[in-house]
């Protein structure tokens, strides 16, 4: 027992010589845990991960190109940013890709339950890309954040998939300009 | 005439092992195995004990104590029924 609290006494003095020293770098509990989710990552085969920066796994993208539905054949770049509070709180995920969405607004705001009022910190990485995914196989017209393509969705299915079609392609739907994103 | 072998011990050391006894390995918050403490210190045990909830789950004491703190509602992060401590 002695022996276990000197250890603890002698492992406490190497960190106040590190501290003042100032060179040991120690990694930070939220790169801890996204580490062990990228680790752990099962990414569905439409999903894939890019790491513009390799020594930093806080900030990288998720490209999903959906094999079915609405948004067959695009391509769409998500950007990942987690934060120090990883996993209190949950990662900031944007669209980079414009799409006509009703959950993804045109600035790339997603709306998705889990990343806001539904985060728990038990989620991973993977929960949210499988979230991802199913917003483009099940577009969500309750709770829209481009509330035209929610009404659309809901009211004229044919036209919807036009207008999904037609800004995948590159081209306008009413007063918006999508960039082209098909593979 | 049979002898016998006289030995003396002149000192020992007594080696013990420990783990905790939790229904999974690793903390659902931190993801550390229970056998090692939380992101946030630095020697697994008694200062990073686990505590589990009434509805049977359980964690890290300082990962739930930080979710809940940050919750208006006390849940549990991984069922979502009402957080309780269960005091077993």
């Amino acid at each position: 027992m002695i022996k276990l609290f000197s250890l603890k006494q002698q492992k406490k003095d190497e960190e106040g010589s590190a501290r003042a020293g100032g060179s040991q770098k120690k990694a930070s509990a939220a790169q801890l845990r996204i580490t062990k989710d990228l680790n752990e990552l099962n990414l569905p085969k439409t999903c894939s991960t890019e790491f513009p920066d390799p020594d930093d796994l806080l900030n990288f993208k998720l490209i999903i190109c959906p094999d079915e539905g609405f948004y067959r054949g695009g391509r769409f770049v998500f950007s990942f940013k987690v934060g120090p509070n990883y996993p209190h709180e949950p990662p900031k995920v944007k669209c980079e890709t414009a799409v006509y969405h009703p959950n993804i607004d045109l600035e790339g705001n997603v709306c998705l339950n889990i990343l806001r009022e539904d985060w728990k910190p038990v989620l991973t990485v993977n929960s949210i890309v499988y979230g991802l995914q199913y917003l483009f196989l099940e577009p969500n017209p309750e709770d829209p954040l481009n509330k035209e393509a929610a009404d659309e969705l809901q009211s004229n299915r044919r036209l919807f998939e036009q207008h999904v079609q037609r800004a995948m392609r590159g081209g306008y739907v009413g007063a918006s300009y999508f960039e082209r994103c098909l593979k | 005439m049979q002898q016998a072998m006289k030995v003396t011990v002149k000192s020992w050391t007594g080696v013990a092992t420990w783990r905790w006894i939790a229904n999974d390995d690793n903390c659902g918050i931190c993801r550390m195995p229970f056998d090692s403490c939380c992101p946030d210190c630095k020697l697994p045990g008694d200062d990073c004990p686990l505590v589990w909830g009434a509805c049977s789950h359980c964690f890290h004491i300082h990962c739930i104590v930080k979710w809940l703190h940050s919750q208006p509602q006390q849940q549990c992060p991984m069922c979502r029924q009402d957080w309780k401590f269960n005091n077993k």
